[in-house]
């Protein structure tokens, strides 16, 4: 009928929209890992321009999987999301049954709790690094050097002074070191979006059927019991949502990484593409189609685990 | 002027036929009634005349005009929702008067039919309130407005009552009814529940599986049911049905009695069997017989009151001309 | 009764003092930051004026001088709030399309849009400098809002989606059966009742586009450049500025932060696109 068809138009230009968005761009990934495409070459000038006379086959793919930076950073990419999920799972289900309940103060605490949340990345990541994981200035270095002063101070205690004096040095430490510096993302990232987790977790206890525990209650189930068989089963929904969600938005993690340490020792496939972008375009656009095909594996199971319930 | 004709209107959902090709007509000043349980299709029936669902074929008419195409505002008709669907961010004149504005009509114009509308519907007092702020049979008053202001050539209604209780529903049955008798407009009204199919209809439309199974005035689904289906499911209690040698006996394949065409007796009588629960509503007493051999408990309802235990034995009498036969098909032998 | 009588203990006293404390140790962070940015450069980095100091509103005054805040944070409201225009202008008319008159593709046109905001931005970071110094337009509010908006599309459609799935069915054929036509619904129906809705949809995206900190960062220089650029170019590895620096992102952050507590409830609706209730 007519009048069905105007209203089912109006979502085109958002489907076109996101069609050209997808796959222009992609498309030209897809070209540019087939070719050789530098920007800067002075021997090979002819390299520098995009052009089907430069074809390189695999050889993009053959050359990002031979570095071994490659690995290292899907290694970190996956590293550094699962321990953010992880984490961010188990505090923020731990804060919400902690502050389910009412007491005093608590929509402040609420409020407290979700504002790491709205902090622009790039604020919280100069934050974290400079102001308080700073070996020497930040409140990490400031902490560790006054400890350091008090053993001191303990030392010259006459007779215990000898024990302390046993005691070493506490060495602050650095988190834009190589090995270090993925912790420091791991923790800024789980700062952030912990509350979220809270958040979500919170509304969905608030749902929580209070005559199924009464029943629990009475047919003799303790805290633990009725956490363990009743709550926990009716989060599994939002830990699904939670998971999918932060899976999003981490895989592309990028203004943390390069803040904390410029990649150094750290790169995600978002870090290593922008480094090959700087001059190896068609390794870039090859690791790009890599990061795709990650994502996609990573989209599938989600979206097979989750999406098909959001449409209920 | 309301007169609707379904010639060969089917519905299907992807493979399910909803409903099969079906031929109905619906006289102007009518008040039809589609009874039927839930999933019967009365319901998307009701919505395709509206012009809310897509026919999958043949065509409707309303006045002699095809509307197959018609959008639902143009074919004249107003509908009132089972959820009443009123605009909750407009107040109870808005919501009435809606329908006009959309027309383009004139404010003092839409004004006017508003307070009409209010009046006969007791809404004075409450039309500067939300919906929000009222009850269930006001809400379902304004919703009446809404429909009545447009003066429509036909009214459907969604199982309007469905979302009320119970003593509200025999009042607002009753305000329909009178509704009905007042203007004399062709009425469409959908319902799961026969009391309400019964006492309101004129014309009585039982549906099954998007099949009409019978289509007649109260007293005809009640007097001569034309199948099992429509035996059993007009009537409260329902009337007893049952096969065997007790129905061969009466030359059918399956018989039925409705409880209160059956006589009861403590000491003799056709059959027998023995009182199960007793339901005493005062006017009249319902005993659920077990063990009678014919059926797994058979109903009978007696006038006045009468003392009866569990587990008594209790003998029944069908009244002869009030036995309904069916064949092997359930269709009705006369 | 023992295990009742132990938890109320634990509620009037332990409970409380768990939550304000864990409540206070997420807040920190943010708090030492308005607390660094009242301190003079040299100031925040020694110890002994750890906890007292004399609060200076320099940083602030001079933060025009010494970052330009101004014409970072103009760019910043010129993109967010023109790209969280443009998302609700595409994303409402099609989240209403996708409501009320689903088509059989409808789930999985809406699944693709998710799953397009899954694709890592960075595999299409150098196509989209290509283009967008193909066609002039690198380094530009257009480009920044344009992209802004192509990501959030998905987010957005599916928060309006999951509001107007909540408007009755029946109220907009009642409509209909009123009289009123695609635009009509829109109009007197949807966006009066799913008004609240809307209203979290552009806040949040308003916050996501503030916030987002890959495109624009690699997509601009200096004329479109937004304070997530500011802040990224400026991040002083060693601890030379923290005064300043704490300044400049308490600007940037509390304006957003402050927007957030308003919309926290919503956020969790919308993000979970009404899953969780």
């Amino acid at each position: 009928m007519s009048d069905r068809k105007l209203p089912r138009l109006l979502q085109t230009p958002a489907v076109l929209l996101l069609l050209v968005w997808m796959l222009i761009p992609l498309g030209m990934t897809l070209y540019f890992s087939f070719i050789r495409y530098v920007l800067n070459n002075l021997r090979r000038p002819e390299w520098t321009s995009p052009s089907p006379s430069n074809w390189r086959g695999f050889g993009n793919y053959e050359f990002v999987l031979k570095s071994k930076d490659f690995f290292l950073a899907i290694q970190n990419s996956l590293f550094i999301v699962c321990s953010i999920l992880f984490l961010t799972v188990i505090l923020g289900i731990l804060i919400a049954v902690l502050i389910n309940k009412t007491f005093p103060g608590q929509g402040i605490v609420r409020v407290l709790l979700i504002s790491p949340f709205f902090v622009m990345p790039a604020v919280n990541a100069v934050l974290w690094i400079n102001m308080i994981l700073d070996p020497v200035l930040g409140l990490q270095g400031i902490a560790i050097a006054g400890i350091n002063d008090v053993l001191d101070g303990l030392r010259q205690i006459p007779i215990l002074g000898a024990f302390f004096s046993l005691w070493p040095e506490f060495e602050p430490i650095s988190f834009r070191a190589t090995q270090t510096s993925a912790i420091a993302v791991i923790m800024m990232v789980t700062w952030q979006w912990t509350p979220f987790a809270v958040l979500i977790f919170m509304t969905s206890l608030q749902s929580e059927d209070q005559q199924q525990k009464e029943a629990a209650v009475l047919d003799g189930a303790n805290t633990w019991s009725q956490f363990r068989f009743l709550t926990l089963p009716h989060l599994g929904r939002p830990i699904a949502i939670v998971v999918m969600i932060q899976a999003i938005f981490h895989l592309s993690l990028y203004a943390e990484i390069e803040i904390v340490s410029r990649g150094n020792g750290n790169k995600n496939l978002p870090y290593l593409i922008g480094e090959f972008a700087n001059n190896n375009i068609g390794a870039a656009s090859a690791t790009g189609i890599f990061a795709v095909i990650l994502a996609n594996i990573v989209a599938i199971f989600l979206l097979r685990m989750v999406g098909k319930t959001l449409m209920e | 002027m309301g007169r609707i004709v379904l010639d060969q209107v089917s519905k299907t959902f992807g493979d399910v036929e909803v409903i099969p090709p079906l031929d109905l007509t619906i006289e102007d000043g009518e008040f039809t009634v589609f009874v039927g349980p839930s999933g019967c299709g009365k319901s998307t029936l009701l919505r395709m005349i509206a012009g809310l669902e897509d026919l999958t074929s043949g065509a409707i008419e309303i006045d002699g005009e095809d509307v197959t195409e018609v959008s639902p505002s143009k074919r004249g008709l107003a509908m009132v929702f089972q959820s009443y669907a009123l605009y909750p961010h407009m107040t109870v004149r808005k919501n009435i008067g809606f329908p006009l504005r959309m027309e383009k009509m004139q404010q003092t114009e839409i004004d006017k039919r508003v307070e009409t509308a209010a009046q006969s519907l007791n809404l004075m007092d409450y039309l500067d309130r939300k919906p929000g702020q009222l009850s269930g049979g006001q809400r379902q008053r304004v919703a009446i407005g809404r429909a009545i202001v447009r003066d429509p050539s036909a009214f459907l209604f969604d199982e309007p009552l469905s979302n009320l209780d119970a003593a509200l529903r025999v009042g607002m049955r009753l305000e329909i009814s009178e509704m009905h008798e007042r203007m004399r407009t062709t009425m469409i009204y959908v319902t799961h529940d026969q009391v309400e199919a019964m006492t309101m209809a004129n014309k009585i439309v039982v549906l099954q599986a998007g099949r009409i199974e019978q289509v007649g005035s109260p007293l005809d689904l009640y007097h001569k049911p034309q199948n099992v289906f429509v035996a059993g499911f007009i009537g409260s209690p329902k009337m007893n049905i049952f096969s065997g040698p007790e129905a061969e006996k009466n030359g059918a394949h399956t018989i039925g009695i409705r409880p209160e065409h059956t006589d009861v007796s403590m000491t003799a009588g056709t059959w027998e069997g023995r009182v199960g629960v007793a339901e005493h509503l005062g006017s009249d007493t319902f005993i659920h017989v077990n063990d009678t051999g014919l059926a797994d408990m058979f109903t009978v309802r007696i006038t006045g009151d009468i003392s009866v235990k569990h587990g008594d034995k209790i003998y029944l009498t069908p009244r002869a001309d009030q036995i309904h036969k069916f064949d092997v098909q359930g269709q009705r032998i006369e | 009764m023992a295990i009742v009588a132990q938890s109320s203990k634990f509620s009037t006293y332990g409970r409380p003092v768990l939550a304000w404390g864990i409540g206070l140790l997420f807040f920190f962070p943010i708090f030492w930051m308005v607390v660094t940015s009242f301190k003079t450069d040299a100031d925040a980095v020694k110890p002994e004026h750890l906890i007292f100091f004399s609060p200076t509103l320099d940083n602030y005054l001079n933060m025009t001088d010494n970052y330009d805040y101004w014409r970072f944070a103009r760019n910043s409201i010129i993109t967010a709030v023109s790209a969280t225009i443009f998302t609700l202008f595409v994303g409402v008319p099609a989240a209403y399309a996708m409501a009320f008159n689903p088509s059989r593709a409808t789930k999985d046109v809406l699944m693709w849009m998710l799953s397009t905001k899954m694709l890592p931005a960075a595999a299409v970071l150098y196509p989209m400098i290509f283009l967008a110094k193909g066609i002039g337009l690198y380094d530009t509010h257009i480009l920044i809002i344009t992209v802004l908006s192509l990501i959030n599309l998905p987010i957005a459609i599916w928060m309006l989606f999951t509001y107007f799935k909540e408007i009755p069915k029946d109220i907009i054929e009642a409509g209909k059966m009123d009289g009123v036509n695609t635009w009509g619904e829109i109009k007197e129906i949807l966006i009066p009742l799913a008004w609240g809705g809307i209203a979290s949809t552009a806040l949040l995206v308003f916050i996501f586009c503030w916030n987002e900190a890959y495109w624009t960062v690699r997509l601009t220089t200096i004329d479109a450049a937004t304070l997530s650029k500011l802040i990224e170019g400026n991040r002083a590895p060693e601890g030379l500025f923290f005064g300043r620096l704490s300044a400049v992102s308490t600007a940037a952050v509390g304006p957003i932060v402050i927007l957030g507590w308003f919309c926290q409830k919503q956020l969790v609706q919308g993000l979970t696109f009404g899953a969780v209730k």
